[in-house]
């Protein structure tokens, strides 16, 4: 195995420069080290300055989602050995104005968390004793989609997204399903508007790259697909009821 | 100044957006207060995803014996007896609302099988006491406070037209002093991480929630934020630091590979029948039982492997001893020549356990070894070792405000805050705690910014103007030292000379080199301007580490015993007479000053909960003397009440 590998990084600093250069760094190439590793060796060894988001090192924080050879990853758990003898090119994630180097701006989806009342919504006043009761069965309908780190790899992956920035988008979607799935929650008709509008499920042609590029496998895609057919029977149930379908 | 500082006004600000700091908002806002929240890293990003094994509350959903009682004195235990009992009570008391609250605002919990909270065993607690959702649930607490504090603000959004009409975030934000008047809070000043804009926040109450100090370490859990932030900051302004000597170093890092050395591996793993082994293949923590636990831990592998299933009639397991006696004994197992080529010992589950057991119970432990170091948990062993995790000591506070005691306005909550925990804290007391006193917290500073009125202490232009200077300091000065050689030699100091097992002569070297790192951290440089200059935010974080680090050295030096989180070679034994005491750090100029002060005594009722003779353990001689003298006061007391 060759002993080092060069990284070819964008370097960008709105203020400063009309549009993105690519420098290279030569890194030591080891079996243990993740793209990361490679980013914190040239921060701390060669060139301070460079600017990248991280935190926990472990998959959970979802802080370093980054471009890599094109793909969206998490660059904690993505090895420099997969892309030996390299070059390997690290980008900033797409569909997002990237504020400097490696760092975008996420704020549009922060601001869509809202739309889709990530929250318990209940329809009776009474809060219960202790807790809810759930039972296993229950729960197993809707973890798979508790999983999300917001790490915004399936944002950068999607095209509808890159296309038309009001889409929704999959993590949000997804999100609202971890709640219109939990039996705890008698919210789903609250979340109904936003998710039937023009810019929820209907936008997705399912693509399914969400999928392919979430790392804690929470099926953005299947959480959108299945909406539409909650959507498409509520539609029904509104033309034939329409006073009390929802 | 010539620089255009913006400039916001709050009646709360909270600094730290970890599950302390989001709690504590949420509560101020309820009370009605404009808050702002200050979060270092990106909004949802904290520390607090990382923990992993769960939220130690007494609901008794597995196990109905469990209650408040048992979880304080378990807490008492862990920490030897030199926690803030009043802070362990109110703890043990108010943390089964606390996670039940959570779960109304949406918070994911695996379940028993009648549809109740499921509680798992760790280490030191008696019974199955840790709510969690595999083995992520620190991530579930933080998503669901972010997702209340979203609610919180569509409400102000339908009321007053703007989403952060009383609650807003101010991410990727560090603040670097706070302001005082007359020994009042009047602001907060820092620095906006992306564009490098200065900032200002004039408000009466500042919530410190800015987690711990790892950073200063070479192997820690944690990660780049937790440079002692909060900690600085109480001490320049006036407030004092307890405990500071008594750093949590968990039994079980990974080791190996490098670049992921000292990740956590979830105590969990042993509390689902994981168990440590030497190289030789023994299971080694039978030897290890120290005398104070003897009567609760199980002498021979039978029964230590028979507590999992009939846990009412069989001890546990010593592998579920308090954090600091693991760390010990695998540390003197590495050194006695019984460890692996990386410095550490076995962890195995694979032998004891299902494949399917263990995919289900321990998922995310499942990845991280599978991804990062390609070993499989359910066939191979683990590698691990301590690392640095958490600190015991922090800003000295009022148990039931979380309110300072020398500075007005001026509160802290969750790891930054100081005597919960003791001398060492259990595993699923910390996700608890930071629920506990961050509501607390959140509470009583709103009602100290009520008692104020209309009189608000006010930002001076000075300070603010040497806030500033300090801030941009490193970016105007040509030549300064390089700020990533200054923290690795920091690291190394802390890692070598005051790290798990501590000498006299390494901590007075310890000293010396900090302070020569001092002088050098004062000439610190940066260049690459202001906009994210990730060199320029790590110089002005050293001061921080550097001034937190003296403390520890400090407090460790002076402590002549062993207690908990902190170990002395030449003192190995704990003594009752340093049971008595806490080590307050303060500044006098810009000096360290230590002082002991005497610990709060346990009233009567609370001694009550304990045997004497476990006690006679813990307790000084004369101590002992008062306790039965109180003891026969109530007997008589009792007497003539019956007669």
């Amino acid at each position: 195995m060759a002993r080092s590998i060069t990284m070819q990084v964008a370097r960008y600093r709105p203020d400063r420069e009309a549009e993105p250069t690519m420098q290279s760094y030569d890194v030591p190439l080891r079996k243990d080290w993740a793209i990361l590793d490679g980013l914190n060796h040239i921060k701390d060894e060669l060139d301070g300055t460079l600017s990248y988001r991280w935190s926990c090192r472990m998959g959970i924080c979802g802080s370093c989602g980054m471009t890599v050879n094109g793909e969206p990853k998490l660059t904690c758990a993505t090895f420099l050995t997969d892309y030996a003898p390299g070059p390997v090119r690290v980008e900033p994630l797409r569909n997002f104005p990237v504020v400097r180097d490696l760092v975008v701006d996420i704020g549009d989806f922060m601001a869509k968390l809202s739309v889709v009342q990530p929250w318990i919504i209940r329809k009776d006043e009474e809060t219960p004793d202790g807790e809810y009761l759930q039972t296993p069965a229950e729960l197993e309908d809707y973890k798979q989609f508790s999983m999300c780190i917001n790490c915004m790899l399936c944002y950068s992956a999607c095209p509808i997204y890159g296309l038309n920035e009001h889409f929704l988008g999959p993590a949000a979607i997804a999100l609202a399903q971890r709640y219109n799935l939990d039996s705890r929650d008698q919210g789903s008709a609250d979340r109904m508007d936003a998710l039937s509008a023009s810019t929820g499920v209907w936008d997705c042609t399912y693509v399914g790259e969400c999928s392919t590029a979430c790392p804690k496998n929470v099926d953005p895609a299947g959480a959108i697909q299945r909406y539409k057919l909650t959507a498409a029977t509520e539609t029904l149930k509104s033309f034939l009821m329409p006073r009390g379908g929802r | 100044m010539t620089e255009n500082i913006e400039r916001h006004r709050y009646d709360v600000v909270v600094i730290g957006a970890g599950g302390a700091g989001l709690r504590a908002a949420i509560e101020a806002r309820l009370a009605g207060k404009r808050t702002a929240i200050i979060s270092k890293s990106l909004f949802g990003k904290a520390h607090t995803v990382m923990a992993e094994g769960g939220a130690a509350a007494a609901m008794g959903n597995v196990n109905p014996n469990d209650n408040w009682m048992v979880h304080f004195r378990d807490t008492m235990r862990g920490g030897k007896f030199l926690n803030n009992y009043r802070m362990a009570e109110l703890h043990a008391k108010e943390a089964p609302d606390r996670i039940w609250e959570l779960e109304t605002y949406g918070a994911l919990f695996d379940r028993t099988k009648d549809g109740k909270i499921s509680q798992r065993n760790f280490g030191g607690h008696e019974y199955p006491r840790l709510a969690h959702v595999g083995d992520r649930t620190g991530l579930e607490l933080i998503r669901t406070l972010q997702q209340k504090i979203v609610s919180l603000q569509q409400e102000d959004r339908a009321e007053s037209g703007s989403y952060e009409a009383r609650l807003r975030v101010f991410a990727e934000c560090t603040i670097t002093e706070l302001l005082v008047d007359g020994g009042k809070i009047a602001g907060a000043f820092g620095y906006h991480r992306e564009s490098g804009k200065l900032v200002l926040f004039e408000t009466p109450a500042v919530i410190l929630a800015t987690g711990g100090v790892g950073k200063s370490y070479k192997v820690t859990s944690n990660s780049w934020e937790y440079t002692g932030d909060g900690h600085a900051l109480a001490l320049r302004a006036g407030a004092s630091l307890i405990n500071m000597e008594f750093l949590q170093f968990h039994p079980t890092g990974m080791v190996w590979p490098p670049s992921v050395r000292g990740i956590l591996v979830t105590e969990s793993v042993r509390g689902d029948g994981g168990v440590l082994k030497n190289t030789e293949g023994k299971r080694f923590m039978f030897d290890y039982v120290p005398d104070v636990f003897r009567t609760q831990y199980a002498e021979t592998e039978d029964e230590a492997d028979r507590w999992y299933t009939d846990p009412d009639n069989n001890k546990r397991p010593p592998e579920l001893l308090p954090r600091d006696e693991v760390a010990r004994a695998i540390n003197a197992e590495v050194k006695a020549g019984r460890g692996t080529e990386s410095g550490g010992v076995f962890l195995d589950i694979a032998s004891r356990r299902p494949a399917e057991f263990i995919l289900k119970r321990l998922p995310s432990m499942y990845h991280q070894f599978k991804e990062l170091a390609d070993v499989d948990i359910t066939t191979q062993p683990m590698e691990i070792g301590p690392t640095c995790h958490y600190v015991m000591g922090g800003v000295e506070v009022d148990a039931d405000s979380a309110a300072t005691t020398r500075v007005s306005g001026l509160f802290a909550a969750g790891e930054v805050s100081g005597g919960m925990h003791g001398s060492n804290r259990l595993g699923g007391n910390s996700l608890s705690d930071l629920l506990v006193f961050g509501k607390r917290a959140g509470e009583y500073a709103a009602g100290y910014v009520d008692g104020l009125g209309a009189s608000r202490p006010k930002v001076s232009k000075a300070n603010v103007d040497a806030a500033a200077e300090t801030v941009l300091g490193p970016l105007e000065r040509t030549g300064g030292e390089n700020p990533y050689e200054l923290w690795h030699e920091l690291q190394t100091v802390m890692q070598d000379l005051v790290g798990i097992i501590r000498r006299k002569h390494e901590l007075e070297e310890s000293l010396k080199r900090l302070a020569d790192l001092r002088e050098r951290i004062a000439n610190v440089g940066a260049t690459g301007g202001r906009l994210y200059n990730p060199g320029w935010h790590l110089a002005l974080d050293l001061r921080n580490m550097l001034i937190v680090s003296e403390c520890t050295a400090r407090a460790a030096l002076q402590r002549e015993e062993s207690r908990g989180g902190h170990t002395r070679e030449d003192f190995p034994a704990m003594n009752p007479t340093w049971r008595k005491i806490n080590l307050v750090c303060a500044l006098e100029g810009d000096d360290v000053k230590l002082a002991a002060q005497p610990v709060p005594s346990m009233p009567p009722r609370l001694l009550a909960l304990f045997d004497r003779s476990e006690m006679a353990k813990y307790l000084t001689v004369e101590e002992l003397a008062e306790l039965d003298s109180v003891v026969a006061g109530n007997n008589v007391v009792a007497e003539r009440a019956v007669n």
